[in-house]
């Protein structure tokens, strides 16, 4: 008994435990996988996030007039597993740390993580195809010299052309 | 009597609790944001009750599975109008990654109301207790 009055005269005098959210600031665990967020411009269409989804979130398809592809991403069906970012070869999606998911009903099919990549028309033919993303040069090339600057504006089969000239 | 009661409820709803075939992820953040003194869900004025009678927001986690689904949806049943329910993690309002299996028949939605979602795999504790509040919002409109 006079130990259990101990703790609770210790106690008296300690700050609460208590989280202070929503009430006042919250910590983050460092690392945390929250809501992921998509970059169109450093994304290059490869699919593998859609390939490897747990939760089946990620859908990319051509747009109804054929001008480039959409990036939709559920947060409903997302499990926060984190394969699209490991597998991503540019990080054009990433997870964030936050985790502040919950929305009314009427918003449960607009909660989505969206993003357009439009599509550039080559530039020895023009035939539309998705631009290849500076991020992706990075991760391919040390340096980029002038030569594959000039390479990246072609489409596959222009490329072809032009280095085996 | 009746007005003084519609505010004083207002302020103290009832919260219950449904598992309809979780993995047990979602329920252990639960008890963690209900139970332990860190995340306290009670000082927002509401409090866990053991009988569906009492309740007046209810948290579903979990698919629906086929085997729980009757009994879910005789319990909803018997929770009292004007009720508020909330979906906690992504089983309950989409499937999540048991979707399209054989064995579940949710989403939740088909069967029963949903006003609030709390998507997550499980959703963190801070994330279920701004569902309870926006549950709470929606409770005293509905007094
Ligand atoms: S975190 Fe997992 S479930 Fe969510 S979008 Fe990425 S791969 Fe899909
Ligand atoms: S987000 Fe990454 S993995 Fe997904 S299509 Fe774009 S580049 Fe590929
Ligand atoms: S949302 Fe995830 S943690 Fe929650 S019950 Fe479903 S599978 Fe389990």
């Amino acid at each position: 008994m006079s130990s259990f009055l101990k703790i609770a005269l210790r106690n008296l005098f300690k700050s609460p435990t208590t989280d202070p959210y929503p009430f006042g600031e919250t910590f983050v665990p460092k690392g945390l996988r929250g809501k992921a967020k998509y970059n169109a411009g450093a994304c290059i269409a490869c699919r593998m996030c859609e390939h490897v989804c747990a939760g089946g979130a990620i859908q990319i398809r051509e747009v109804a007039d054929k001008s480039g592809l959409e990036f939709i991403l559920w947060h409903n069906t997302c499990t926060f597993c984190g394969l699209c970012e490991y597998y991503c070869p540019t990080k054009a999606i990433r997870l964030t740390e936050d985790y502040h998911t919950a929305h009314r009903q009427e918003d449960k099919y607009r909660y989505v993580e969206k993003g357009f990549i439009k599509y550039v028309n080559c530039a020895g033919c023009g035939t539309p195809m998705v631009p290849i993303s500076p991020e992706l040069l990075q991760r391919a090339y040390e340096n980029v010299n002038k030569e594959i600057e000039i390479l990246r504006h072609l489409c596959p089969k222009c490329r072809q052309k032009r280095a085996l000239r | 009597m009746k007005k003084i009661l519609q505010k004083i409820a207002k302020k103290s709803p009832w919260l219950y609790r449904i598992n309809a075939g979780s993995c047990n992820g979602c329920d252990v953040e639960l008890a963690t944001t209900a139970c332990i003194p860190r995340y306290d869900v009670e000082r927002l004025g509401c409090k866990y009750c053991g009988s569906p009678k009492h309740a007046d927001i209810v948290l579903i986690t979990g698919p629906l599975t086929a085997r729980v689904k009757e009994k879910v949806l005789r319990l909803y049943e018997e929770i009292p109008e004007p009720k508020v329910t909330v979906a906690i993690g992504v089983c309950p309002i989409s499937g999540g990654v048991f979707r399209d299996s054989y064995a579940i028949t949710g989403p939740i939605d088909n069967f029963i109301p949903v006003d609030v979602n709390v998507p997550g795999c499980p959703p963190r504790p801070q994330a279920i207790i701004d569902g309870i509040i926006e549950a709470i919002k929606i409770w005293e409109t509905r007094l």
